[in-house]
């Protein structure tokens, strides 16, 4: 057995194998250092995503990269550098085109999960919607380039059985792509290619005939966290008595009444709720008016038309609280599928070319009854201030009610890690 | 008459569905639109995507019926694998099927208690705090908990095979990825956690006797508020019974012709053309053969009772019974009938369910199967709302090049216009102004198709209308939203 030095973490002293890599002693000491890149065992480390960044020794750098020596000290949940991490997080999101709810890898995604660990639930980052290519041509997989994080994960570890290598990056800067070599893909054994889609954190490449997608509840990143000490807040114990009833306005807009639907399925809590709520303007009431000021506005689905914004508008104003509710008004959601494609191809599809398009008569709906569609579906944050944010897809009905209450009336609640999702 | 109700912008930007009303000079309705104002562009936005990911993805086309389509998609993945739903293992159907019951059954339950009861309970002018599964709750406590229970009943069944009640994941290409536990099965038998299916059973039964009492009281309010013929279109099984999860295509004009006879699925744009108004975002698709005039069909629990010969399950059968002798055995074109066919079909679902429960193959392991791969894929399904199409087409290489869908809500387009039109014509010709009360009248009559605009746009049955009357010189002459 080596020798065992000792080094600081966060000010406490811990003990760790002498040139051990600093992430491994500091998870055999039960502290949890997020990382997308780094892969036990890829050596040297690939240091690519810099999601491990700590203050080692007083400097900036990655943890994945470091050896353990006698006297290392090494700042990791600082509050700047939890933000920076989070940060950086975020910067992919936003980068790419990562749509959760449609993606096979959804559960079993690590950007997915350190998304989760970091407590990602909105970006600050304007997303980019850059129109990638989904690459068909290899033979045995096909390489979804909008969830590509450029980890270089696939370019340092998969190889043919002679050594080839089957992905480069190519171009550079924020123009770097993964490239494949298509004659080596080829190559690849069955059991290659299967590896090269786990070494993948993301859901990048996908290949053909596996299907990815596992039940609920079986999926890696599902029902417990990585963190011991995961949104350690009190959970709630008593019921506040004497709640002063609140105003709750609801509004979809371009969402699929989804996350409207999981409102629902607090079931009968509802007739809990309602004795401490009144539905103001609402889907699900005849109200269409704002009458009455209200504590509280729960948004479902982004910005797709002018009307979208107008009534978005609305709702800011009337509204002390806004809370953006599922992935479509958090990220614009699945929706902004359409983004990277121009809105007139969109309509002719749907109205010129569908195969029971009327011949001779096709025309594209276009009238002053009908609101103005926008050029691409915005978030709601991208037109108004939004107070709270709720993703999934869409939330867990539990997760919004606490989320909810806990505005309303200052509740203290926890949200489990289970809960708390994105898909 | 020339009075003009100030527009308040709050409520005009909730509209996703809109009225207007055009009159002549004689004050008489020369037309009403109802106009849906919503575009989301899938057909689009799907191309160039693995089509194995199309039944995870398209269901976020609605919240309300995701299974539908999740299901539909599925049907239509499964011939790209080359798999037809007879070659489908039997574990695979069966737990497919109890999805789409449990799909339906909640949906139902949902429109029933949650959505048309107040317009039910409390009548068409009931003032607007009233008009709220709220104040059902309030007044009636009991009822709005049967109808919150069942709907979560439908809902633990979908969670049970999916793993998430709204948008989860049972179908992939081929089969299902996970089967039942006996444990999980036995949650809906043995009435510990939550009622069982048995009382399931009872309880819409006792919805259905509700809705036939009513209908003793309310008889004439149900034969002739908002009727008109049309075209009826369902899915038959090979003896010509009701079939919500695979079969035949058939239609049945205003008298009970056949239209449309029996044919496969996947013929389906053989005989159907979509009409696009300039008006709307939302298409109108018909018969081809029978032509844009009279070639559309309503789709849904009222055209399924019109248009079946039996519903294979004792109880909903005897219920249709019941249903089809009040009409003589015509063809029933009363709009508001579509209540009751709804709560029928509710009987029908618990029935089905737990002939599925105790199915042993429910909780087989065979779950997926591989055929000889094909270029295009054709799903039918009959969703809540009715008849839904999702068809796709792909390279070799398994990348979608070409998708069309047809939402049940599309099929009633025309039955809704209708329907506006009906109300326009007789509440609101001649007034000169529109009440409250007419305006909801507008409303009672398209949610009795429980339209599911969220498809194609987002609002729930209680759509916010707003309704616009011009003269004959195309001025606006009053306008008004629905509160
Ligand atoms: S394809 Fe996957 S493994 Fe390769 S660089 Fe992109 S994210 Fe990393
Ligand atoms: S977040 Fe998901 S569930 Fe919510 S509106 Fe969007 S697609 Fe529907
Ligand atoms: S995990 Fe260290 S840089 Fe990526």
């Amino acid at each position: 057995m080596s020798k065992m030095i000792n080094i600081t973490i966060d000010g406490k002293s811990f003990q760790a194998e002498e040139g051990k890599n600093l992430m491994l002693a500091a998870k055999e000491n039960g502290i949890f250092i997020p990382s997308l890149c780094y892969y036990e065992h890829i050596e040297p480390p690939l240091g690519t995503c810099r999601v491990c960044t700590c203050k080692i020794n007083g400097k900036f750098g990655p943890a994945c990269t470091e050896k353990v020596s006698e006297g290392l000290s090494v700042a990791v949940n600082t509050p700047e550098l939890m933000d920076t991490r989070k940060a950086l997080v975020e910067m992919m999101f936003a980068e790419g085109n990562h749509i959760c709810p449609a993606c096979e890898k959804s559960g079993n995604c690590d950007l997915q999960h350190m998304g989760y660990e970091l407590g990602v639930s909105s970006t600050r980052f304007q997303h980019l919607f850059k129109d990638r290519l989904i690459d068909f041509k290899p033979s045995r997989m096909v390489m979804e380039h909008n969830r590509c994080i450029k980890c270089m994960r696939c370019v340092v570890d998969v190889t043919t059985t002679d050594g080839k290598k089957v992905f480069t990056y190519q171009n550079r800067g924020n123009e770097t792509f993964v490239g494949i070599d298509y004659e080596q893909e080829a190559r690849l054994t069955d059991e290659q290619a299967l590896n090269a889609m786990k070494v993948c954190p993301t859901g990048a490449i996908i290949i053909r005939g596996v299907n990815q997608s596992e039940p609920f509840g079986d999926r890696k990143f599902d029902l417990e966290s990585t963190q011991k000490d995961y949104n350690k807040k009190p959970v709630l114990t008593k019921r506040l008595v004497a709640m002063e009833k609140k105003m709750v306005a609801t509004v979809s807009l371009a969402g699929c009444f989804g996350c409207h639907m999981s409102l629902l399925d607090i079931d009968t809590e509802l007739l809990d709720v309602i004795e401490l709520v009144s539905f103001a303007k609402s889907p699900l009431t005849d109200f269409k008016n704002f009458t009455t000021r209200c504590h509280i506005g729960l948004i479902e689905g982004g910005c797709c038309n002018s009307d979208n914004v107008e009534t978005l508008r609305l709702f800011r104003e009337h509204c002390d609280i806004l809370v953006a509710l599922g992935e479509c008004s958090v990220w614009g959601g699945l929706p902004t599928m359409r983004n990277a494609i121009p809105l007139g191809e969109c309509l002719e599809e749907a109205y010129l070319n569908s195969v029971t398009s009327e011949a001779g008569n096709t025309i594209v709906p276009y009238h002053e009854d009908l609101p103005k569609m926008l050029d691409r579906v915005y978030a709601c944050n991208e037109i108004v201030k939004i107070d709270y944010y709720i993703p999934g897809c869409p939330p867990d009905a539990n997760h919004i009610w606490k989320a909810v209450k806990n505005l309303l009336w200052g509740e203290e609640y926890s949200i489990l890690y289970s809960e708390f999702k994105y898909d | 008459m020339n009075r003009k109700i100030t527009i308040d912008p709050v409520t005009r930007v909730e509209g996703h569905g809109r009225v207007t009303i055009h009159l002549d000079e004689y004050g008489q309705v020369k037309d009403s639109f109802f106009h849906i104002v919503e575009f989301r562009g899938f057909e689009r936005f799907i191309q160039g995507h693995p089509y194995w990911e199309a039944p995870v993805l398209v269901q976020r086309l609605c919240g309300i019926c995701p299974v539908s389509h999740h299901l539909a998609a599925a049907k239509a993945v499964d011939q790209l694998e080359g798999v037809d739903p007879k070659d489908l293992s039997p574990t695979a159907t069966r737990l497919r099927r109890l999805m789409h019951f449990g799909q339906i059954f909640q949906s139902h339950a949902l429109h029933f208690f949650y959505l048309a009861s107040p317009d039910l309970l409390f009548g068409m002018d009931a003032p607007v705090e009233k008009r709220n599964v709220i104040a059902v709750a309030v007044e009636n406590r009991e009822l709005a908990i049967k109808g919150i229970t069942m709907r979560k009943f439908g809902q633990e069944i979908i969670k049970a095979v999916a793993g998430k009640k709204i948008h989860g994941i049972l179908a992939v290409p081929g089969g299902v990825h996970k089967t039942l536990t006996e444990e999980e099965r036995d949650y809906f038998l043995n009435g510990k956690s939550i009622e069982n299916i048995d009382t399931m059973i009872e309880w819409s039964q006792a919805i259905v006797n509700f809705m036939k009492d009513y209908h003793e009281k309310n008889r004439k309010f149900l034969d002739e508020f908002a009727a008109f013929p049309s075209g009826h279109l369902g899915m038959v099984n090979d003896e010509g019974g009701l079939d919500l999860y695979d079969g035949k295509l058939r239609a049945i004009d205003s008298e009970g012709n056949i239209t449309l006879d029996d044919i496969a699925t996947d013929l389906y744009q053989e005989y159907f053309s979509e009409a696009v108004a300039q008006w709307s975002y939302m298409k109108f698709p018909y018969l081809k053969k029978v032509g844009r005039e009279n070639g559309w069909n309503r789709v849904g629990p009222l055209a399924r009772m019109n248009m079946c010969d039996f519903i294979p399950t004792p109880l909903a059968e005897k219920e249709r019974q019941d249903f089809i002798a009040f009409t003589g055995k015509k063809v029933n074109n009363s709009t508001m009938y579509s209540h009751w066919a709804r709560l029928i079909e509710i009987l029908h679902c618990a029935e089905v369910i737990k002939e599925l429960l105790h199915d042993p193959e429910l909780m087989g392991n065979d779950l997926i199967r591989k055929g000889t791969p094909r270029l295009k894929g054709i799903g039918i399904i009959e969703a809540p709302r009715g008849t839904l199409t999702h068809h796709y087409e792909v390279d070799e290489k398994g990348m979608i090049t070409r998708c069309n869908l047809i939402v049940s809500t599309t099929h009633n387009n025309d039955a809704m216009n209708t329907a506006v039109r009906w109300v326009a014509n007789n509440v609101i010709s001649r007034s000169g102004n529109i009440t409250d009360g007419m305006l909801n009248q507008v409303e009672v009559a398209i949610r009795a198709y429980d339209p599911c605009l969220s498809c194609a746009t987002q609002a729930m049955g209680k759509m916010p209308l707003h309704a616009e009357l011009y003269n004959h010189l195309g001025k606006l002459i009053d306008e008004k939203y629905s509160n």
